[in-house]
């Protein structure tokens, strides 16, 4: 006989979100990154896709490796992105399959988009009609604007959002353009927060069985990343805008009105200097947060004239002459390799860390290799393949990588018969149609494959994944 | 009902979970996140206040721990105590109130808790609901668990820097560039946000808690976009550029200085322009008479259009060095091109869209007779608003109410406690 405590021995073998549901109809980066997490949480994800208009993501020509043929499946960046999801072939725009997502939508929990806004409501997919096929439905849209206020429909990619929020301005060199952020922060982190709020909504729903639409805006989320720029301004009336201002990866800017920002007048050194060889990435940074931690570094740089001098004693004066402090420190940091350096400095009781590129933590970081960050997964187009792991762990419910993407369409067949129940013959004329591929090209060999086998197969996502 | 749904009674969507706090800088937004939608988070500081009290900036300059907006920022709708946890007394009141807990919120170093003998198997023992979320700057193990770090530390590990920066011609042997605005604390936060969802999930079909175990390195380095993916497909290694994405080539420039001093962000120009989008773009440029040759018959062949994104950018260029910044933001947006104005506080301040998601929000400092506005939510959750419930609390402002009225210790031992410093 099987006990409670059995059940629950089961159960905790399980990912936690085991058993939810999720419509995806999202594309490019922020939206399939906040499935993505929802789908290694443990819900399955099913992916909507129309090949007409490809995920921009499938497109990438950055991503292809050298010998592999380039095609919407081939992408390195659209692997990472939609590990673990299922993915369908559905045209919304034909009649036929409007009535298929909507099928699909009732056995669902979560329906989550980052369309322009009211694109949904477009196709007859607003959240009214979404909570009569789903009355506890968890519906997250992601617009850039969001889909309330004057001008949501203003379009936004992480760029823009990022510079209408006030997160580019803070990064760059006074008196220099701003040096913004070097990728999509707001794609990543909108990613983030749509997984948070459909989670967050999730709870809500379990607590009291109610599902709700929440209206994320991609742009705003920068917004609440400025909170002190933000409260300087709404309660002191002191602009960004200033002289001296953003100052670097330093505190404050040597010469310019020292003012009580969100990192200074607190810390000098605090930049980043260059390490032996002087490559493009051969950098290291280091920050003495108090006097104790200067004289740990001057003591490990072997007390050099110039660092006793008394313009360096304290804080004050270091952050006066941080010219001069800068240029002594890194005639001794062009001297070490930047891992050595750093591994030397915190042993020291300095903190310093290497500037780390790509191939620094793939290759070279020992503690996300020791914390297993990458983990290799068979990918039909791609071979064994790198995946970006979870950089949490649960001990109760572990979500280790899940899976492969779906190559596009490859579970159109599956889901729509055994899941939705669909008529095989109604499914091959589908085929025919223009619902489920488009008229005008014949499906990939592996779409044609599901339709040429036996239809029916119990589909297994886990097994699949 | 009011867009952000302030204007009613609807409970938060994480109505009834109580959280216990015990982080500065590493967590407190993750903290801040839960308070605003609804939870119970009582932010347990050492007596005197914790060390975050003390970033700047500060209301008028005057450096004093209930005046930084820092901490008023990262703690609002939260309750707060002080405990001296490292005495026997302390750890008693914390083990009666981590029995009344559904999740606690930590960032001290690995091992410290359990030293204490306040670590997850001790707590969860009575209490086995109980989910604990430890955030660190390396996770609890692992050759660097050790280390100290820093905001600049991490976003130099992580991959921040090695993708921001300069071109060459706008800042000749520029360094890598940490953004500010402490994001590598953002970054662990959503992400120790994400995984006690999870754990409240797994909770509420089980009854289990569990202990989480969250590496701020781990989070930094999964967000740098296609960096990794980048490198893991072809072996390159990005480049920075100023004000646009890293890359291994030499992209088209996309930020652009305005006539009145200011900077638009296109997007990456040539991403998104079509023959008929580039029609689009000619013919509204061309009635400033700056459409250069962009009307031209030839820009109607996709083949010429793929291999004219440096020409295009350089027109753009030339247009917006004639145009104010919220002219040609707002005229490109119009015509639908997802371009951005790089905007500044002050003029946030004043944007209509935000006042219509009712995002400025007042917020009443009664101790001062005071109201300031801050920043509002991400998300509105029209079914179970987010709200600001009160500003940050005051060193122990909560310490008679929770320890008191709601764990029942008499004044008499309230009094003890304060006596021996415990609180």
């Amino acid at each position: 006989m099987q006990t409670d405590r059995d059940l629950n021995s089961k159960r905790r073998k399980d990912r936690p979100l085991q058993g939810v549901r999720v419509v995806d109809f999202t594309w490019v980066r922020a939206g399939p990154w906040a499935a993505r997490w929802l789908a290694t949480l443990g819900a399955e994800v099913i992916k909507v896709e129309w090949p007409e208009n490809l995920d921009m993501l499938r497109l990438n020509r950055f991503t292809v490796p050298p010998g592999v043929e380039p095609g919407p499946n081939s992408t390195g960046q659209f692997a990472d992105t939609n590990a673990g999801k299922l993915g369908i072939t559905v045209n919304v725009r034909h009649p036929k399959g409007l009535e298929a997502i909507k099928s699909l939508i009732s056995v669902s929990d979560v329906v989550i988009e980052n369309f322009s806004s009211r694109i949904m409501q477009r196709w007859g997919l607003g959240y009214e009609e979404l909570r009569r096929l789903r009355p506890d439905v968890v519906y997250v849209s992601m617009a850039g604007f969001g889909q309330t206020g004057r001008q949501h429909y203003f379009g936004t990619m992480g760029p823009a959002a990022q510079a209408l929020s006030g997160l580019t301005h803070l990064s760059g060199l006074p008196g220099k353009p701003p040096a913004g952020w070097g990728w999509s922060y707001l794609d990543d982190t909108g990613g983030m927060y749509g997984a948070m709020c459909a989670l967050t909504a999730l709870r809500h729903r379990n607590q009291t069985g109610q599902g709700q639409h929440v209206d994320l805006s991609q742009m705003i989320t920068g917004i609440t990343l400025t909170g002190t720029s933000f409260l300087d301004k709404s309660v002191n009336n002191r602009e960004s805008r200033r002289e001296g201002y953003p100052p670097g990866n330093r505190t404050v800017w040597p010469g310019a009105p020292v003012v009580h920002n969100y990192r200074g007048p607190i810390a000098a050194p605090h930049n980043a200097y260059r390490t032996l060889n002087g490559g493009y990435n051969d950098w290291c940074v280091i920050a003495c947060l108090s006097d104790e931690e200067w004289a740990n570094l001057v003591d490990h740089m072997g007390s050099p004239a110039w660092a006793k001098d008394a313009r360096f004693a304290s804080l004050s004066g270091r952050l006066e002459h941080q010219d001069e402090m800068d240029q002594g420190i890194e005639e001794w940091t062009s001297t070490l390799g930047k891992y050595d350096l750093a591994e030397k400095c915190q042993a020291a009781g300095v903190r310093a860390m290497p500037v780390q590129s790509s191939e620094d933590r793939v290759e070279n970081d020992p503690q996300l290799r020791s914390r297993g960050m990458f983990t290799k997964v068979e990918h039909a187009k791609l071979g064994q393949w790198k995946f970006q792991s979870a950089p949490f762990r649960l001990d109760g419910s572990p979500v280790p990588v899940k899976g492969p993407p779906p190559m596009i369409g490859e579970h159109t067949a599956n889901i729509m018969i055994d899941l939705l129940g669909t008529e095989p013959d109604d499914l091959l004329k589908g085929f025919n149609e223009g619902v489920f591929w488009p008229e005008s090209s014949e499906p990939f060999d592996y779409v044609q494959k599901t339709l040429d086998q036996p239809l029916g197969q119990p589909l297994d996502s886990e097994a699949t994944a | 009902m009011t867009a952000n749904g302030t204007g009613n009674d609807l409970a938060g969507p994480l109505a009834g979970l109580r959280v216990l706090e015990l982080t500065g800088e590493t967590a407190q937004f993750c903290g801040k996140l839960m308070a605003d939608l609804g939870a119970d988070v009582i932010k347990v500081e050492p007596p005197g206040g914790q060390e975050t009290r003390n970033i700047g900036p500060f209301m008028n300059d005057q450096t004093h721990p209930e005046r930084s907006l820092h901490f008023w920022h990262y703690n609002t709708s939260k309750r707060g105590v002080t405990l001296d946890i490292t005495t026997p007394g302390g750890q008693d009141v914390f083990r009666k109130l981590a029995a009344t807990a559904g999740l606690i919120l930590e960032s001290y170093p690995a091992g410290y808790l359990p030293g204490l003998g306040l670590g997850y198997e001790a707590l969860s023992a009575s209490n086995p609901g109980l989910i604990m979320c430890s955030v660190t700057p390396f996770g609890q193990d692992g050759p660097w668990r050790d280390f100290q770090t820093s905001d600049l530390l991490h976003l130099a590990a992580g991959g921040q820097m090695a993708s921001s920066g300069y071109d060459p011609e706008d800042v000749p042997d520029a360094p890598p560039i940490a953004p500010g605005g402490g994001n590598a604390w953002h970054i662990a936060s959503h992400y120790a946000y994400i995984s006690i969802m999870a754990a409240l999930y797994h909770l509420d079909f089980t009854g289990e808690g569990q202990y989480i175990d969250v590496s701020v390195h781990e989070s930094c380095s999964l967000t740098t976009e296609g960096a990794i993916a980048i490198y893991l497909s072809t072996g390159d290694v990005v480049r920075r550029h100023t004000g646009r994405h890293a890359s291994p080539d030499e992209s088209p420039k996309i930020q652009h200085a305005t006539n009145d001093g200011g900077w638009i962000n296109t997007t990456r120009s040539g991403s998104n322009l079509t023959t008929d989008r580039i029609k689009v773009l000619a013919e509204w440029m061309d009635t400033y008479g700056l459409a250069q040759d962009l009307l031209d018959e030839k820009y109607q062949d996709p083949a010429v259009v793929a291999q004219s994104d440096q020409h295009f950018a350089a027109v753009l260029r030339n247009f917006f060095a004639n145009m104010p910044l919220v002219e040609a933001y707002e005229g490109g947006q119009e015509l639908n091109f997802p371009w951005g104005a790089v905007r500044t506080m002050g003029e946030i301040m004043g944007d209509p869209h935000l006042d219509d998601r009712d995002f400025f929000v007042p917020v009443e400092h009664p101790e001062l007779g005071k109201e300031f506005t801050y920043p509002g939510p991400a998300a509105i959750y029209n079914g179970s608003p987010w709200r600001i419930y009160r500003r940050a609390p005051l060193i122990g402002e909560h310490n008679e109410e929770i320890l008191g009225g709601e764990l029942g210790l008499s004044k008499t031992d309230l009094e003890m406690l304060k006596r021996s410093g415990v609180i």
